[in-house]
């Protein structure tokens, strides 16, 4: 009987000492592209930065120092798109977040059919951006859209008018659209996260005579901390770096009051061709990225 | 006295809870069915003003419109062969890269880890000009080798992380329980672990089909020519022209959203359970 169990403890940690070369063996293809395709193009881009690099392959490209970066940082334009950034960023990140905490708690009240509403809630994560954004250029479409006509009704814009159109209230159509698109995820992890606080908590509180409120204060919200910190940091560099839906909707318009850092690289690199310019630009949003990142791995939750 | 109060503020609760369901349904659901019923309105009515709810006659006019472009089949076909090949090849290196991380112990296996997480957090935005002249230099531009690497960079993190969650789940002893048999690495990984995680691996692979079909920035950069572009970046044409057919685009939006839903209901199960196997924890 010892016999066998130390033959057993030998061939296991011949099992795990095997298990190095093997388990990194498995990784390799993943360990290449990352680094061929990840890693490589992000050092590319701060190489680029430096740069005066055109779209074209064929103009010679010169170091420049951090002459882009002082052009950017003097560029007034480059102020106002930064904070239409925060703008977009905040208010997109707080509603998502407040919306989806709010869903969960609903959805996991006890009632019938929780399970299917909880699948359609979650359509709007799988919803094309570029579906989004057409509905929005149809319903607020100035002449025959749905919601322009509800508003010219209702006497809140002028007769063939449209928000998308008008200075200010664009900027909170796409960020409404925005959370439209993005609350399922926090809906998603906070639903699951109210599931693992444990039961007894609450009937302890309320046996202390807690009410509802002082439960969800000191008990609910405490526990979900964690995941909250978590969703912020993983929402906020999503935002932030978001392309597509400000695009499709606004194009950045009008006059600038919809276009934040993601479209002015955009434009910097693809319309006037400046590379070099565009990618200290982009450098801004890989800064704000590293410290979300360090943050994310600091809070633990990409430990085991 | 006191039982029937509690019973009131339990009606209470239930009937707001109600409203509330019943008025987030409405939020999500009427954009997507003022699309839906749009492109089935004949043009005497969709540029009617007040706007009917629904149309008099139902009309497939818009569909046979949009059908009859030939690049629109180009797009369609674009995207089901660049999704198909992302949704592969993340089924295939995401498992292994996975299967890698959760079973095995060595070194710089965390350094992957975290390494994986961290390209989940690198945005199209930052890879867009780096990929762009690499596939330039590479000549590529002409293909769709680029966008399917485009889309790589963002589903392969997406996926491993998805799937972490899985083979988590299976307890180890299976594979040692093997190995003492006699079985070899390769043996355990493909006879006896991946059976198990099938669904897992599938739901990803459809959720990585998903996210290529939407995805846009990428799939505009690296391709060139428009026979070869996708469906999300031929309809962004239509909807930034000036002259807009507002009837054949509620028809393209429509069969662009419909497969991914459908695809999308049929796997949710498996996403909801990997996504919430504290992947994402405090």
């Amino acid at each position: 009987m010892g016999q066998t169990l130390e033959k057993r403890k030998g061939i296991l940690s011949s099992y795990s000492r095997r298990h190095s070369f093997v388990g990194f063996v498995f990784a390799i293809p993943a360990i290449i592209f990352l680094l061929v395709f990840v890693l490589y193009p992000v050092i590319y881009n701060i190489a680029l930065s430096f740069t005066d690099a055109s779209l074209s392959a064929k103009k010679a490209v010169h170091f420049v120092g951090i002459k882009n970066y002082v052009r950017m940082f003097s560029d007034k334009l480059f102020k106002q798109y930064f904070w239409n950034t925060c703008k977009w960023t905040f208010w997109s990140v707080l509603g998502q977040i407040v919306l989806g905490l709010g869903i969960a708690l609903l959805i996991s009240r006890p009632m019938k059919g929780a399970t299917a509403i909880r699948s359609f809630l979650l359509i709007p994560y799988v919803v094309p951006a570029i579906t989004l954004a057409l509905i929005a250029k149809w319903i607020f479409n100035s002449d025959y859209g749905i919601v322009s006509y509800w508003l010219q009704q209702a006497g809140l814009i002028e007769a063939r008018q449209s928000l998308l159109a008008m200075k200010g209230p664009a900027m909170w159509v796409v960020v409404i659209l925005n959370i439209w698109r993005s609350y399922p995820f926090p809906m998603l992890i906070y639903w699951a996260a109210l599931k693992g606080i444990d039961r007894e908590m609450y009937e302890a509180a309320t046996v202390d005579g807690a009410n509802k409120w002082q439960s969800f204060r000191y008990i609910t919200l405490p526990q979900l901390k964690g995941t909250t910190m978590v969703l912020i940091v993983l929402r906020t560099i999503w935002t932030a770096t978001y392309y597509d839906l400000i695009q499709m909707v606004t194009g950045g318009g009008p006059t600038g009051s919809t276009t934040h850092l993601p479209i002015l690289i955009y434009q910097a690199s693809f319309g006037s061709f400046q590379m070099g310019y565009a990618a200290s630009i982009s450098m801004v949003l890989g800064v704000l990225m590293f410290i979300c990142i360090i943050f994310y791995i600091r809070t633990g939750a990409a430990d085991d | 006295m006191k039982t029937k109060s509690i019973k009131k503020q339990k009606l209470t609760a239930a009937i707001i809870t109600t409203v509330l369901v019943l008025f987030l349904v409405a939020i999500v659901g009427f954009p997507l069915l003022w699309m839906a019923i749009s492109s089935f309105k004949p043009a005497t009515e969709l540029f009617t003003i007040p706007p009917k709810i629904f149309p008099q006659d139902w009309s497939f006019e818009w569909y046979k419109q949009a059908f009859q472009n030939e690049n629109v089949i180009h797009y369609f076909w674009n995207s089901i062969y660049i999704a198909s090949i992302v949704m592969v090849i993340d089924m295939i290196v995401g498992t292994l890269t996975a299967y890698s991380v959760t079973r095995f112990e060595y070194k710089g296996r965390k350094v992957l880890r975290m390494s994986i997480l961290a390209a989940y957090c690198v945005p199209p935005i930052m890879l867009m000009m780096p990929l762009f002249k690499i596939m330039a230099k590479l000549g590529l531009t002409g293909s769709h080798v680029g966008v399917i690497i485009g889309h790589l960079t963002v589903t392969l993190p997406f996926s491993v992380w998805l799937l972490i969650s899985f083979f988590k789940k299976l307890p180890k002893e299976i594979d040692e329980a093997a190995l003492i048999d006699g079985a070899n690495e390769w043996q355990v990984f493909s006879l006896i672990d991946l059976p198990l995680c099938v669904s897992g691996v599938l739901s990803t692979g459809i959720m990585a089909f998903i996210m290529s079909w939407n995805e846009f920035l990428l799939s505009s950069v690296l391709v060139n020519k428009e026979a070869m572009k996708t469906l999300t970046v031929g309809i962004s044409n239509y909807i930034s022209s000036t002259h807009i057919d507002w009837g054949i685009i509620m028809a393209l939006g429509t069969i662009t959203t419909v497969p991914v839903v459908i695809l999308f209901a049929l796997v949710q199960k498996y996403f909801v359970e990997g996504m919430t196997a504290g992947a994402v924890k405090g």
